[in-house]
């Protein structure tokens, strides 16, 4: 019979993560339509936005061409929202899974992160040679500081998204205004305007949102002549600090007692 | 019956557990402190609500006590349900495979192979689950469970619902393991419990006590 060797903690963990994520990855792909939609759903809405907006600006928004001013702020606003609802739905979906002790609430949170990352990888590749083979003018100047504000996004939409789905394990009333909070998110963080857009005196009304931080941040990381004004990336960084540790430290205090509900 | 000290037992110590309710909380367990033997196939009886299934988990390691713990050095399965585990999109194979991963098994080919066999599925392996009867895919929780080595086997209805000749055939697994091996098992069917089992555990209001002759436990449990 099947023998089994003894794993240390961390031989444990990994292993359990890889066969969350390849589970993810073999359940996520059936749904062929799904994932259609994920790469279709962006480019349909960067088109349609950026026609509107270069209507406005001839085409040009802060130096940036529209096109790819919009599909920023298109492509960074579907990773916190899928990411964030992947990280509130996790560990509902798969609480028979618990069964298995090896199997805790943090892995199956972090499998389906790193499988709503490995979409978004994807879908920017897509976006990157759509517009190579568009023709679009397309620069990124400073590829690793954009690597960096995606990724911290992405933190930042996985800690969040963990928190609420452990309390929706205690009121599960919140799944249901969670999407109702989330949609007014896509209107405010910057996807089709630039804080630039605005006078200076209401800036205060849109730049405590860390999405629009990270989507302005990433515009300037790719075109220098965009301008940085009125975000900073230790916000961000801060913000990001502060979701994850808020996060891991509710988990670590109560997930013994949240899978037993 | 205990002197091998903890290598036999599992212990429960000073065991809580209690389900947050409307009406405030509802106690299973209080300060439960018990030890169970390990070297006797063990039928768990009790009435409806009593707390097996909260019992089985708890050893399994798949709920945790809100006092006290659960202490064993040996290695137990995971409760063995219908459906724990196994994703109805994904074909019997793949399910194995998930399966072999989180346990830790080392030539998970060989493991998917002995599956297949054991539950005598056939071609079905490869088909999603979904499409399976639920005599399948009791086969196939139970073949993915009796194909790793464990030391406690835990296993809950899955048997009812296999046909006499899966029943026979998982019975023959487990006496071949019996030596380096035993079963808690969880069922409403007596028959099935005296074909798996030689002594019980009778639950009752959140008291566990141990009889090591079967019958003398179940004319216990049917008096309560």
């Amino acid at each position: 019979m099947a023998r089994k060797t003894k794993r240390n903690p961390w031989v444990i963990w990994k292993d359990v993560i890889f066969a969350l994520f390849a589970r993810e990855i073999r359940v996520g792909f059936n749904d062929r339509l799904g994932i259609g939609w994920a790469i279709l759903q962006p480019i349909i809405f960067i088109f349609v936005l950026s026609f509107f907006r270069g209507r406005l600006d001839q085409g040009e928004t802060h130096t940036i061409p529209t096109f790819v001013f919009i599909a920023f702020g298109m492509v960074l606003i579907q990773c916190f929202l899928q990411t964030f609802t992947a990280g509130v739905k996790a560990i509902k979906k798969n609480k028979a899974l618990f069964a298995f002790r090896q199997v805790q609430p943090i892995s199956v949170v972090l499998a389906s992160g790193l499988f709503e990352l490995l979409i978004k990888i994807f879908v920017s590749l897509g976006m990157g040679l759509m517009m190579y083979f568009l023709n679009l003018d397309f620069q990124l100047s400073d590829p690793l500081s954009f690597i960096f504000y995606f990724l911290i996004l992405w933190l930042f939409s996985l800690s969040l998204g963990f928190l609420v789905g452990i309390a929706v394990l205690y009121i599960p009333e919140i799944d249901k205004i969670q999407s109702l909070m989330t949609r007014p998110l896509f209107f405010i963080s910057g996807v089709f305007f630039s804080l630039q857009d605005f006078p200076s005196d209401y800036w205060w009304l849109l730049d405590w949102n860390p999405i629009l931080h990270a989507i302005e941040l990433s515009r300037f990381a790719a075109y220098p002549s965009y301008g940085l004004v009125g975000v900073s990336n230790s916000y961000l960084a801060i913000c990001v600090l502060i979701s994850t540790f808020l996060s891991l430290s509710v988990y670590q205090a109560c997930w013994k007692k949240a899978i037993s509900r | 019956m205990l002197e091998e000290g903890d290598f036999t037992v599992i212990k429960l110590q000073g065991v809580t557990k209690f389900y947050q309710t409307e009406l405030g909380k509802k106690y299973i367990f209080k300060d439960l402190s018990f030890e169970i033997p390990t070297d006797h196939n063990i039928a768990i009886l009790g009435s409806n609500g009593a707390g097996k299934s909260t019992l089985f988990r708890l050893l399994a390691g798949s709920e945790y006590p809100n006092k006290g713990k659960v202490v064993t050095h040996l290695e137990l399965s995971w409760p063995v349900a219908l459906a724990t585990g196994i994703h109805a999109e994904m074909t019997g194979r793949e399910n194995t495979r998930f399966i072999g991963r989180i346990n830790g098994v080392n030539d998970l080919l060989e493991y998917e192979d002995k599956v297949k066999a054991f539950a005598e599925l056939g071609k079905n392996y490869e088909l999603p689950v979904k499409t399976y009867s639920s005599g399948m895919r009791s086969r196939l929780a139970f073949a993915c469970s009796i194909a790793i080595d464990f030391d406690v086997y835990l296993i809950d209805e899955v048997t009812s619902v296999g046909d006499a000749g899966f029943k026979r055939k998982a019975k023959q697994a487990l006496l071949e393991k019996s030596r380096d091996a035993s079963v808690i098992m969880v069922s409403h069917d007596m028959r099935d419990i005296r074909q798996f089992c030689d002594s019980a555990i009778v639950l009752h209001a959140g008291e566990l006590t141990f009889y090591n002759d079967l019958d003398e436990g179940i004319r216990h449990y049917q008096a309560l």
